[in-house]
């Protein structure tokens, strides 16, 4: 619990991040909706179709929309209607849905970006101050080129699961133990199974390259084979600690998830319901993001507390860049 | 004009193709030419039936036949070149079926008694032939050529021992752990028509045509089933090594189906109404669906009520509901006094797809049912009918109930969106007709349409030309014309043409250019706007040009209506024949907008989008709430695989 408290701490006190993450993930959806905005504007033109859609929901229209869609249009669904957003990427994840390919590529850029910050993030919160915008780029520049050899046995790791683990469990053990069962909360169960087991080995997989990357930064390590090395060591010599700090971040996320079902706004109308809507939507997705941050901050403090100490990172921070006005003295 | 005016007053020189001998038997509904004796006997341990059948057929055709035809339903899960699995792999389901999946009928012995009580043994002329197709691997249907040919109203028995292996589910037949769902399972005569013989190949797309008989059917399985079947229980009693025997017995149906499970839960109800017959319902459900009995009993009731209260009663004292189990492959089917629904565990009450269901398989005891409409050539006249008629029961019945609803998590987690509310013309299939509008012409045999798209016309064109005839028609007369088609026809064989006659005659005009677009070809209708302005013309007054534009090969008319910013509005009646019309307007106010048919008589329209333009629109903010709302999903997307990386 401690390392999960100090964890927050460090979160909290790093707004900038926080912040920035968001900006990010706004930054990555906005000209994809900007794109979408386009195609609806386009299809509703001078229609008074787009009366009913702005003041609530035009299904009919939508059905229409959705027959002539292609690209990233064809993924504008009811689904993006409160809570059902989660519930339909949750899906997409587990059930493996194939992402359209503008969405992927956007996807790719995004998840890019994270590998980028995340070295800058969690020298942030190793070292529990500030070092500045530029030291927090040059520190993320400084990792992203070991991360990304990093996210090469990610990748290939992931397409394993994926590809073959995925199948395995659902296209071949959950079908064949399911298909001859005349009862389906028999089945449910088995499906629940399933997720369970894929979960907890991305859940596996994701704390050892968590780790890795906390132990890269902090011990300021080169080498991405030995951070591996280095994090599965750790997480078998301190499974609890490990396990503890994930379970509370998973019981956070399904916390801000169970409110954002709670309070999630419908169709709403156009104006001020609109706006409310996007505040709301958009504190769902900074709650997401700082559930994600806390899990890099909990993890480094665990690290932290077991082999080092608060604040401790072998690289030095990089040195400020002299100001212009001490040249011209 | 092609709608206006000319109105032609059809009455009683309707033609109707009866075949000579197609009218009812001296005391009874329908003709009863092909009544049918069955025992049969269930063995679980190698999953088969074993039967003897006594046919009494009787010829109701104008001519003599030399042969006789009978369809093995089961045979299409003989091999993996047969019709049905030729075709489904047309439709796209290449799946190759488990080894131990496969179900065949095999015919050990065939005698013919005639009325002279000379009796016949012809199994060994007994032979496949493949009308629809002239595919050599298809074993559904054998030809009989006979010794001597069976003359008009002359009646033979014929005695058939067969024995089959029972397939794991196909076309919603077969076996799943303990429970047994047995549709098309016997050997089946064809129907002779004047024509000759319709005897159609099992098809992956269409389903089934047969005469009215009685059915006397006792089935043997294990003690301590349960057992559901077409018809009335007559007498249940004790069979050797621990089996007992179920008899069923029902008067003019044209087919029987059985169930057995041991798992079954038995509820029954009596349907009652003021002006309607009482009905006992029986329901088999699932142990898992206990708590959704009353919603079965309600949904039935709905289709009992409404169907009855339009078309006419329900014509039999009872009816079976069986609720199918998990991956039977059994759900939403109809049969002759017995039908299936089919539901899941987890089933919200603003999700009414089990009261969807429940009401078009009940609703099939009208269309299909009673009225023996031929379901290999004119799948229309069963499943479009009867769409149409679910969709206006489900919205009278439960349409405040009804929400869009989609799954998630392989389909167990459903996710109301109280956004929604379903409109009828959702249930009607609007999408999926407009997918594939143009993919076949309804006049085609149904047998024929291409595999993947051919529900789309059969059900969903169907239904919306209905819908257009009700609100064009008016509900009064559309539901005068059905109820005089349903008397006229029940436990007879309709054609198309005895339908648009019926409703040609209640609508007192020659509807025939709308069947024309609508049954005979494959054109879409699609009226829109093309422009609208309007500008000033001087002295406070306004010049204002609309057009109207026929995108769509198919014609219909509609209306145009004009409204200006003062509230006045201007209705055009358009006969929609040219390909555009230009209204000019001077005005004191500017025109707001326009609309080509505001009321949506047109419910086919591919395209309701283009039907209106306005010269405020207001798709910026429509477009913006829209894709603000899908940001949010899309960064969902983002976060939720992020936190891999």
């Amino acid at each position: 619990m401690r390392p999960w408290c100090d964890g927050w701490r460090r979160v909290v006190s790093a707004p900038h991040a926080i912040v920035g993450v968001l900006v990010l993930t706004l930054a990555a959806a906005l000209p994809l909706a900007l794109t979408l905005r386009d195609a609806l504007r386009d299809h509703l033109g001078s229609s008074l179709e787009a009366n009913q859609a702005a003041d609530g929901v035009n299904y009919d229209w939508w059905q229409e929309f959705n027959l002539q869609a292609t690209g990233i249009a064809t993924t504008f669904t009811p689904s993006v209607i409160g809570a059902a957003t989660t519930l339909d990427v949750a899906t997409a994840l587990l059930d493996e849905r194939r992402i359209v390919t503008p969405l992927a590529a956007a996807l790719l850029v995004y998840l890019l970006a994270w590998l980028f910050v995340s070295g800058g993030i969690l020298d942030r919160y190793a070292r529990g101050h500030s070092i500045g915008g530029h030291g927090f780029f040059a520190v993320s520049g400084t990792f992203f080129l070991r991360f990304l050899r990093l996210a090469v046995v990610m990748a290939f790791v992931y397409w394993f699961l994926f590809t073959y683990v995925h199948t395995w469990l659902f296209d071949r053990w959950y079908v064949d133990q399911t298909r001859d069962l005349a009862v389906e909360r028999t089945a449910f169960y088995w499906r629940l199974l399933m997720y369970a087991v894929f979960i907890a080995l991305l859940a596996l997989t994701s704390v050892v390259f968590d780790y890795a990357k906390v132990r890269a930064v902090v011990e300021d390590r080169r080498s991405m084979a030995g951070a591996l090395i280095a994090a599965l060591r750790f997480i078998v010599r301190h499974p609890g600690r490990v396990v503890a700090v994930y379970l509370l971040n998973a019981l956070l996320f399904v916390l801000v998830v169970g409110v954002w079902a709670l309070v999630a706004p419908g169709a709403g109308g156009s104006g001020l319901s609109m706006w409310m809507g996007v505040v709301a939507s958009q504190c769902y997705i900074l709650a997401r993001l700082v559930v994600k941050l806390q899990v890099m901050a909990s993890e480094t403090a665990v690290f932290q507390r077991s082999l080092a100490h608060w604040g401790y990172t072998a690289m030095a921070a990089a040195p400020q860049p002299t100001p212009p006005v001490i040249e011209s003295v | 004009m092609l709608f206006a005016a000319g109105l032609v007053v059809l009455c009683a020189g309707v033609a109707e193709s009866t075949q000579e001998f197609d009218q009812s038997a001296p005391g009874a509904r329908s003709p009863r030419n092909a009544s049918y004796d069955i025992d049969v006997r269930l063995e679980p341990g190698d999953r088969s039936l074993h039967g003897t059948e006594r046919i009494r057929w009787r010829n109701i055709s104008a001519h003599p036949t030399s042969e006789l035809q009978f369809h093995l339903y089961w045979n299409a899960w003989r091999n993996g070149e047969s019709t049905w699995l030729r075709e489904r792999r047309l439709g796209g389901n290449t799946t190759t079926p488990r080894s131990d999946a496969w179900g065949w009928t095999d015919i050990r012995q065939l005698r013919i008694r005639w009325p002279d009580d000379r009796v016949d043994a012809l199994t060994p002329r007994l032979h496949f032939i493949a009308p629809d197709d002239g595919n050599g691997a298809d074993q559904t249907v054998a030809a009989l050529p006979l010794p001597r040919p069976v003359a008009p109203n002359e009646t033979v028995e014929i005695d058939i021992e067969w024995s089959a292996k029972i397939p794991r589910p196909f076309a919603r037949t077969g076996y799943v752990d303990d429970y047994y769902f047995f549709g098309q399972w016997f050997p089946k005569i064809g129907v002779l028509e004047d024509a000759g013989w319709n005897t159609h190949q099992f098809h992956s797309g269409t389903e089934f045509y047969s005469d009215y008989g009685v059915y006397d059917v006792r089935m043997t399985v294990p003690r301590g089933y349960v057992v559901g079947a077409s018809g009335r229980e007559v007498s249940v009693s004790d069979g050797p090594n621990g089996t007992a025997i179920h008899r069923y017995h029902e008067e003019d149906i044209h087919d029987f189906a059985w169930t057995t499970s041991a798992h079954y839960l038995v509820r029954t109800r009596t349907f009652q109404h003021p002006t309607l017959p009482g009905v006992q319902m029986r329901l088999l459900l699932q142990p898992e669906h206990a708590d959704q009995e009353q919603r079965h009993f309600d949904a039935t009731a709905a289709a009992l009520k409404n169907y009855g209260e339009w078309f006419g009663a329900y014509p039999y004292d009872h009816v079976t509901v069986v609720d199918p189990a998990f991956q039977s492959g059994s759900r939403g089917m109809e049969y002759p006094t017995l039908f299936t629904a089919g539901t899941r565990w987890i089933a919200p009450r603003r999700d009414i797809a089990l009261e969807e269901v429940t009401v078009h398989e009940a609703g099939h005891q009208w269309w299909y049912g009673a009225v023996g409409s031929n379901e290999f050539e004119h799948a229309w006249m069963d499943e479009g009918i009867n769409q149409f008629s679910e969709a206006r029961a489900d919205e009278v019945a439960f349409g405040g109930n009804n929400y869009l609803v989609r799954r998630y998590f392989g389909g167990f987690i459903p996710w109301v969106f109280t956004d929604i509310r379903v409109q009828r013309h959702w249930d009607e299939g609007i999408n999926g007709y407009r997918a594939q509008a143009e993919s076949d012409a309804q006049a085609t045999p149904s047998f024929r349409y291409w595999p993947s798209t051919g529900g789309n016309i059969t059900y969903f064109k169907t239904a919306l030309w209905l819908h257009t005839l009700e609100k064009w028609l008016g509900w009064p007369t559309l539901e005068r014309g059905m109820s005089a088609y349903f008397a006229r026809w029940k436990f007879r064989h309709p054609q198309p043409e005895d339908f648009f006659a019926t409703i040609n005659e209640a609508a007192g005009r020659d509807l025939t250019p709308f069947w024309n677009e609508v049954y005979r070809g494959s054109d879409t209708f699609d009226y829109g706007v093309q422009q609208l302005t309007s500008t000033p013309a001087g002295q406070g007054r306004f010049r204002t040009t609309v057009v109207a534009r026929r995108f769509g090969e198919a014609i219909f008319p509609v209306d145009v209506v004009t409204t200006f910013s003062d509230g006045a509005k201007k209705t055009e009646r358009w006969d929609g024949v040219e390909r555009r019309i230009i209204y000019r307007y001077d005005s004191k106010a500017r025109a707001r907008s326009v609309q080509v048919d505001p009321n949506r008589i047109l419910m086919l329209d591919v395209n309701y989008t283009n039907n209106s333009r306005t010269l405020q629109p207001r798709a910026d903010e429509a477009s913006l709430k829209w894709s603000l709302k899908w940001m949010t999903w899309l960064q969902d997307l983002l976060i939720t695989y992020a936190s891999l990386v």
